[in-house]
C-alpha cells in the first residue's frame, strides 16, 4: 500500500467526528507535526541537534504577525516574509556555527545561546512586540477556495483541512528532499562527515542548506500557530519549547519522515486525556523521553515497522 | 606538469612531521611512498588532501596553485583519498556508499540544474545507476551491494573505501596503506583492480610499507624517513638504496 493513502482516513475523520476537543487536537497535531518533522530534516537526517528551532518558530510568528499590523500585508504574504526573514537569520546563524565547525553539544548550546538572544530581544523591545503581555492576535486570515471566494479561515474544521494539506506539503517536500541526491549528503554528514568530505560534498553547505529548510518550515508553522490560537508571546521561543520539539521527534520516531508527527499527535493529546499541572507536563515529558530512548530508540515508528529507511 | 608537490612541510609543536617533501607525479603513472611506521607518509597524504593545511610549501595541480584548499575542493579537483582505516557511513548498505560517493559526478553531469532534479526526478539517474553497479563489479563487491557496510570484512571494507573514491572519478587516486591489514587472496585481488585503473588511465600514488606489494606495482618509489624523503627513483633501485635499508632495519654493522 502506498504510504500516501493513509493521509486519506484523516479527510474524511471531521465528517465522522463530532467532537469538537478532539479535532483540536488533530489541528495541534497538524501544526505541531509541521514543526517536528521540519525539525527532524536538521536532526535527524543530518544529525544536527538544533536547539534554534523554537526560536525559528517564534520568529515566524512575530513576524507574520508583526509584518501584517505594521505593512497591511495578508497572512499569506506576511507569511512568506517570515519565512524570509528566518531563513536570514538561519543563515547568519548557521554560517557562524558551522564555518567554525561546531558539532554536538557545541552547537546545541551555541544554537540555545542564539534563540534566548532571540528570545530577550522580542521580551524586551516592547513597543514593537509589546513584550511579556503577548499580543492578540485580531486579524482573521483569508483563502481562496474555488466556487467560494475569499473567506475567513474560521472554525475548527476549517483549520483542521488547512493545516492537514500544509502538513501534507511540508511532509511531501521533507521526503523529497530526503530521498534525493540531497538527503544522501545529508546523510553522509550524519553518519561520517569527515568522510562526506574526502568524497567531494561540502559539508559546510549541506549543513546550512539542511538547517535552511528546517527553520524555514519552523517559520511556516508558527504563523499557522499563531493565528490558530490568536495569541502570541515570547514563550514560543522558549527552551520548553525546542525540548518538547526534540521530545516529539524522538517519541514519533525519526524515520520515516512522517514519524514525528506521532509523537506530535501523543504529546499534544495526553494534556488532555491526562489533566496535568504545568511541573508535572515537563516531568512526564521528561519520563516519556527517558523511556523512548531506553525502549524504543527509533521511536513509535521503529517499533511499528522493521523497515529500514535511509534516505 | 600534472601534480606537484613543492617543499612540502608540516610541523605539530616542536616536531616536523614531513620535512621540506618535493616530488612530481606524471599522468598515467603509479607512484609508491614507501616508510617504516612514524615516517610521515600519512601525513603528506593528508596534506595534500587538505585534512591538514600545511605549514611551508605548495601543492601544484596542472599548474594551478592549489595549496590550502578544503577537502571537498581537492577531491572535486579530481585527487581523492581512501583512508588507510576503512571509514564508513554506518547503517548504510554497500551500495548506498556507493551512491554517496556519486554526488561529484552527478554535480558534474548536472551542474547547478541537480536542484531541478529535487522537484523533478532526473533522467539521467539511469547512467548513474549503470557506473554504480560498475564500480561495484570493477571492486568485486556486487554481491555484498545490498549488505550492510559493517557486516564486509576487513578486505571488503578497504575494497569499498576503494570504490567511493573511483566513484569520484579521481584523476590521480590516493591510497593509504591499501594492501595493510588484507589476506593473501585480497591483496592479489587489489592488485588486479589498481591494475586495471591504471589501464583506465587513473593514475596513482599509493603509500605501503608493504615492500613486496608495491615493489610490483609501482613504476616510481619515493621512500620517507622521519619526515623527508631520502630516496627516489624505480622501486628496485630505491629498495636497494642505503638509506632506505637503515631506515627499515637500522644501521649496518660490519
Amino acid at each position: 500500500m502506498r504510504a500516501e493513502l493513509l493521509w486519506l482516513p484523516l479527510f474524511a475523520l471531521p465528517l465522522v467526528l463530532h467532537n469538537e476537543v478532539a479535532l483540536t487536537i488533530l489541528v495541534f497535531t497538524f501544526i505541531l507535526g509541521m514543526l517536528a518533522v521540519s525539525f527532524n530534516l536538521i536532526f535527524g537526517y543530518t544529525g544536527q541537534l538544533s536547539m534554534f528551532h523554537a526560536a525559528a518558530f517564534g520568529i515566524g510568528a512575530y513576524a507574520t504577525e508583526l509584518s501584517m499590523t505594521n505593512l497591511g500585508v495578508s497572512f499569506w504574504t506576511g507569511a512568506v516574509i517570515a519565512v524570509f526573514i528566518v531563513s536570514v537569520i538561519s543563515l547568519c546563524v548557521g554560517t557562524v556555527c558551522f564555518r567554525f565547525r561546531l558539532k554536538e553539544f557545541y552547537f546545541a548550546i551555541v544554537t540555545l545561546a542564539c534563540s534566548e538572544i532571540v528570545r530577550l530581544i522580542i521580551l524586551n523591545w516592547s513597543g514593537f512586540t509589546n513584550g511579556s503581555l503577548g499580543i492578540n492576535l485580531t486579524d482573521t486570515p483569508t483563502l481562496w477556495l474555488p466556487g467560494r471566494g475569499v473567506v475567513p479561515i474560521v472554525g475548527t474544521r476549517m483549520w483542521y483541512y488547512l493545516a492537514l494539506v500544509a502538513l501534507i506539503i511540508m511532509v511531501s517536500v521533507c521526503t523529497r528532499v530526503v530521498h534525493s541526491w540531497m538527503g544522501r549528503n545529508f546523510a553522509a554528514i550524519r553518519l561520517n562527515d569527515e568522510l562526506a568530505d574526502t568524497l567531494g560534498i561540502n559539508v559546510f553547505r549541506y549543513k546550512l542548506v539542511s538547517f535552511l529548510i528546517g527553520n524555514a518550515g519552523a517559520a511556516v508553522a508558527g504563523a499557522f500557530y499563531a493565528f490558530y490560537l490568536s495569541y502570541i508571546e515570547p514563550n514560543y521561543l522558549s527552551i520548553e519549547q525546542s525540548l518538547a520539539i526534540i521530545a516529539m521527534v524522538l517519541l514519533g520516531g525519526r524515520q520515516p519522515v512522517a514519524g514525528p508527527i506521532l509523537g506530535a499527535f501523543v504529546l499534544t493529546a495526553l494534556p488532555h486525556v491526562i489533566e496535568f499541572s504545568a511541573e508535572l507536563r515537563v516531568l512526564t515529558y521528561g519520563l516519556i523521553l527517558i523511556f523512548t530512548i531506553l525502549l524504543m530508540p527509533n521511536g513509535i515508528m521503529g517499533v511499528v515497522r522493521r523497515q529500514r529507511h535511509v534516505f | 606538469m600534472f601534480f606537484e608537490v613543492s617543499a612540502l612541510s608540516k610541523r605539530f609543536g616542536g616536531l616536523t612531521a614531513v620535512d621540506d617533501v618535493s616530488f612530481s607525479i606524471a599522468r598515467g603513472e603509479i607512484v609508491g611512498i614507501f616508510g617504516p611506521n612514524g615516517s610521515g607518509k600519512t601525513t603528506l597524504l593528508n596534506l595534500i588532501c587538505g585534512t591538514l593545511p600545511p605549514s611551508g610549501g605548495r601543492l601544484i595541480w596542472k599548474d594551478q596553485d592549489v595549496t590550502g584548499r578544503a577537502p571537498h575542493q581537492v577531491a572535486e579537483l579530481g585527487i581523492v583519498k581512501t583512508f588507510q582505516n576503512p571509514q564508513l557511513f554506518p547503517e548504510l548498505s554497500v551500495i548506498e556508499h556507493v551512491w554517496i560517493a556519486a554526488h561529484l559526478r552527478l554535480k558534474r553531469m548536472l551542474g547547478p540544474r541537480r536542484i531541478a532534479t529535487l522537484i523533478k526526478p532526473a533522467r539521467d539517474d539511469g547512467k548513474l545507476q549503470q557506473q554504480v553497479e560498475t564500480v561495484l563489479r570493477l571492486c568485486r563487491l556486487s554481491e555484498a551491494r545490498d549488505e550492510p557496510a559493517l557486516s564486509l570484512s576487513y578486505g571488503g571494507e578497504k575494497m569499498l573505501g576503494v570504490a567511493m573514491a573511483l566513484m569520484c572519478e579521481p584523476e590521480l587516486l590516493l591510497l593509504d596503506e591499501p594492501a595493510t591489514g588484507l589476506g593473501h587472496n585480497e591483496i592479489s585481488n587489489l592488485g588486479e583492480v589498481l591494475r586495471d585503473l591504471r589501464h583506465h588511465g587513473t593514475t596513482l600514488c599509493i603509500i605501503d610499507h608493504n615492500v613486496g606489494f608495491l615493489g610490483e606495482l609501482a613504476d616510481r618509489a619515493i621512500a620517507m624517513h622521519h619526515g623527508s624523503k631520502i630516496a627516489e627513483g624505480t622501486p628496485s633501485a630505491v629498495l636497494t638504496n642505503d638509506a632506505v635499508i637503515e631506515a627499515y632495519l637500522g644501521r649496518r654493522h660490519a
